[in-house]
């Protein structure tokens, strides 16, 4: 166990544990955009910024990637990590004007005047990546990061309708900016230059979800694919249990 | 005696045509082979360094250097100088006071180096073993494998040998930190991703002396223990790939490395991996990231990649020209190193001397050398003798350091007080001509294009920087930008995730610090003082001055300027598109840059 200090106040943690879990943990409110339990390691929004003085040296480091290795202060809302975080706000505010989120974030924190800037018509990305991550992980890696620098975007292969995309919708879930467009009217969804069917229950008729979604969850799984909903099959599987044990 | 003719093939030597020399000496020897009683011996090497020169053609054991050299020139060198003993002064090199000097000793861009990192190139053929083995090559590995590994990385640590690629950390103490986990396996890797504009030290050591950086490549990894070993060379160097692949075959052929190393129980494999063509990748976890075939992008360093670098085992990481330095450590022990340079930062830097001096080039020079030696000395001060205004160090983001500091000792730490760095070496000399919120423009958009764009500092941080220094180059500066760009600046610094994003702001800030005056007058008197920031500026030509030689005229491409010859000259403002070739081409001094004031 070591300890540390948060804002003066005393906690505990084992070593290695991100000083973003602890701190919410001890009731310390850090706010993030680009952290997500599922997707690891991201640390490019910078907006869980925090001070860390350690062996008398101040430093600033992001929390949800900084392990704590021994004994230190941490600073959430000390004047430098509210001068670079005001910094860091105005910067995503100028990037993602559309965003509410960023926007809320501003009002809450303090962001910097950023108006002597060109904010970027109607954009909402603020490039963290995580959509290509969850895509990645729970999709197909249809879509990723593509160019470097400020031309970097997140696009399927040559900007071209990826065949690789099961229109999951994973990546626009994900997205904590809600920047992913895509049209879902029941019958059909829109997302990636695509246009996918969705497949209906045949017991009830509620829409499931994609063709090609529910044949990669059915291979993946290691079954045949099913167009059952979530309820329906439950009902499904309550039947066949209930004949087994030969109760109807 | 049997006489060698040492002729430069360094990739700057090539573009200048040394090829076609190598070849007119080779045809030539054979055309006379028939009545000569010794056949002269050609050896192709690696790079001088003084470029500018190429291509250099040394005859060894004369030690007569000759530069420029044509094949035209060939026939002429090999009657007079080969089989014979004459000079051939318009070939030889023309020093401070005219004098034609024979050596490379006696030449003021040699006289002051001391070559450790390039101690071989130029003297030895870096596609032949026989020729490093020669001069003791590998003997440094042979007595690593007689020490333990604590030994070797003592001596190492006694060196206090620093890593060249930037940071300047110990490379002693990398070693020891890697050496101590007992998780296997581990691997060695040598960075010859060099990406900084204008610096190519880490090219021309391993075109130049291929071996030298495997053999400390070699002693890192018997050091901590890896038997696999990666070199990471940059995409564009083509003849380094080749150089340092014939080398590594030549060396698993002669069982240097391989299934044992040097007969030793150890093994070694060692490969090339070509760059991924992007600046960041020079950075170490988005190069090693490029080696497992992912997207070059850094992470965190909180836990460092000696704990866990490639595939998440431990990896030492070392720049090319510090590996160069390891068989010196180990053959003459770090005592002997640690006496050269200063105390915190010891032995040579490579520095790659460009802009605006009169002799460009390859310089290695002991740690703590002052900038005014480097720059005025070794570089023989500004061309046309122009007053001196800046020298930017440690590639685009390094710094620029003012005339009131050129007595400043160019080591790690002393830079880095200052704002600057010392980075990889790059040295770019500027003049008065040189517009210091354009230089700043410029590093910051090659930052931008060069950024990975993975974290919102450095990507979007760099995006308004350059846009607000874009507005004060082109006539849109505004009362605040000055300080909107320091703000900027100290965030980036802070909030970054790589040393790319980190070091990124310094051309800004140190502009700033060092030439707020410059930024001023371009914001407020909308003009440019050095006469580049097109928008800013118009050239007028001074009558009393202007002799009518036609020179400017010749030289302008939009047709602007009149005037009788012999007579002064004028250029008209409607046509004029403010380049400022009428100002290069003058030899009078009778251009000048004038603001436009409120016309901008």
């Amino acid at each position: 166990m070591i300890e540390i200090t948060i804002n003066g106040k005393k906690c505990t943690c084992e070593k290695g544990e991100f000083l973003l879990d602890v701190a919410r943990r001890n009731g310390f409110y850090i706010p993030t955009l680009c952290h997500h339990p599922a997707i690891s390691g991201q640390a490019c929004c910078r907006v869980c910024l925090v001070e860390v003085v350690e062996k008398g040296r101040s430093k600033i480091v992001v929390s949800c990637v900084y392990p704590v290795e021994r004994p230190c202060e941490v600073y959430t809302d000390s004047e430098r990590v509210k001068e670079d975080r005001a910094v860091v706000l105005m910067l995503l505010k100028e990037r993602a004007p559309e965003s509410d989120v960023i926007d809320a974030l501003c009002k809450a924190y303090g962001a910097a005047d950023g108006s002597r800037f060109a904010a970027i018509d109607g954009e909402k990305c603020i490039m963290c990546g995580l959509c290509a991550g969850a895509c990645a992980k729970l999709g197909t890696g249809a879509i990723s990061t593509v160019l470097r620098g400020t031309a970097k975007k997140i696009s399927t292969p040559y900007d071209e309708p990826s065949k690789d995309c099961v229109g999951c919708l994973s990546c626009a879930y994900i997205c904590p900016t809600k920047a992913i467009t895509f049209k879902d009217d029941g019958q059909t969804r829109e997302v990636w230059g695509r246009t996918f069917e969705i497949v209906h229950c045949r017991e009830c008729g509620a829409p499931v979800g994609t063709r090609e979604e529910i044949a990669l969850a059915a291979r993946r799984a290691g079954e045949e694919p099913e167009e059952l909903c979530p309820t329906c099959r439950k009902k499904k599987m309550t039947d066949i249990m209930a004949h087994t044990y030969g109760i109807v | 005696m049997k006489k060698q003719i040492l002729i430069c093939c360094g990739t700057g030597c090539r573009a200048n045509g040394s090829m076609n020399v190598v070849e007119a000496f080779r045809s030539e020897i054979e055309k006379n082979s028939a009545d000569a009683d010794v056949i002269p011996q050609i050896k192709t090497t690696g790079c001088n360094g003084f470029c500018e020169n190429g291509p250099i053609v040394k005859i060894m054991p004369d030690n007569l250097v000759y530069y420029k050299v044509k094949p035209k020139d060939v026939p002429e060198i090999l009657e007079k100088s080969v089989l014979e003993d004459q000079e051939i002064p318009r070939l030889m090199y023309k020093d401070n006071e005219g004098n034609r000097v024979r050596s490379q000793e006696e030449n003021p861009f040699y006289a002051h180096q001391q070559k450790l990192a390039l101690r071989h190139i130029g003297k030895i053929d870096p596609e032949n073993i026989e020729d490093y083995l020669e001069l003791g090559g590998y003997e440094a590995l042979k007595k690593a494998l007689q020490m333990t590994p604590d030994e070797v990385i003592t001596e190492v640590e006694a060196s206090g040998l620093r890593g060249r690629g930037g940071a300047g950390f110990p490379a002693g103490r990398k070693w020891r930190t890697a050496a101590s986990y007992d998780n296997f396996p581990k691997y060695v890797a040598c960075n010859g991703d060099e990406g900084d504009p204008g610096a190519f030290m880490d090219r021309s050591i391993l075109e130049g002396d291929p071996h030298a950086v495997i053999e400390g490549l070699a002693i890192a990894a018997i050091a901590i223990g890896a038997e696999e070993g990666f070199f990471y060379i940059r995409d564009e160097y083509d003849l380094a790939v080749k150089h340092v692949k014939k080398a590594l075959e030549d060396a698993e052929a002669r069982g240097i490395i391989g299934e044992s190393v040097m007969g030793s129980s150890k093994r070694l494999h060692l490969s090339v991996v070509r760059g991924g063509g992007a600046f960041v990748c020079g950075e170490s976890t988005a190069l090693m990231a490029s080696i497992e075939g992912r997207v070059g992008e850094p992470r965190a360093k909180y836990i460092r990649s000696v704990q866990k670098g490639l595939w998440d085992q431990p990896t030492v990481l070392n720049n090319v020209e510090t590996l160069a330095n390891i068989p010196l450590i180990i053959r003459d022990g770090g005592k002997k190193f640690a006496e050269i340079g200063t105390e915190t930062s010891t032995g040579t830097k490579v520095f790659a001397l460009v802009g605006k001096v009169k002799r460009t080039g390859l310089v290695e020079v002991p740690m703590g050398t002052s900038l005014r030696h480097l720059i005025f000395d070794i570089g023989g001060g500004i061309i046309g003798d122009r007053p001196f205004k800046a020298v930017q160090t440690g590639g685009p983001s390094g710094g620029c350091i003012p005339e009131s500091m050129l007595d400043l000792k160019v080591d790690f730490d002393s830079l880095a007080k200052y704002g600057a760095m010392m980075g990889s070496g790059g040295m770019i000399v500027m003049d008065d001509r040189s517009c210091m919120v354009e230089v700043a423009r410029y590093y910051t958009n090659f930052l931008c294009e060069e950024s990975c764009g993975k974290c919102t500092p450095c990507r979007e941080g760099l995006r308004r920087m350059l846009e607000i220094l874009t507005d004060i180059c082109e006539g849109r500066g505004r009362e605040g930008d000055i300080e909107l760009l320091e703000r900027i600046g100290h965030a980036v610094q802070d909030a970054s995730l790589c040393s790319l994003g980190k070091s990124a702001p310094n051309p800004i800030l140190t502009t700033i610090k060092y030439f707020r005056d410059e930024y001023e007058a371009h914001i407020r008197e909308k003009r440019c003082p050095a006469g580049v920031c097109k928008n800013l500026t118009r050239f007028e030509i001074d009558e009393a001055k202007c002799i009518g030689c036609d020179m400017c005229a010749k030289g302008c491409p939009a047709g602007a300027i009149s005037g009788e010859k012999k007579m002064p000259h004028r250029i008209d403002p409607s046509k004029c598109i403010s380049c400022g070739s009428c100002r290069e081409a003058c030899r009078f001094d009778a251009v000048k840059a004038v603001g436009r004031g409120q016309e901008a």
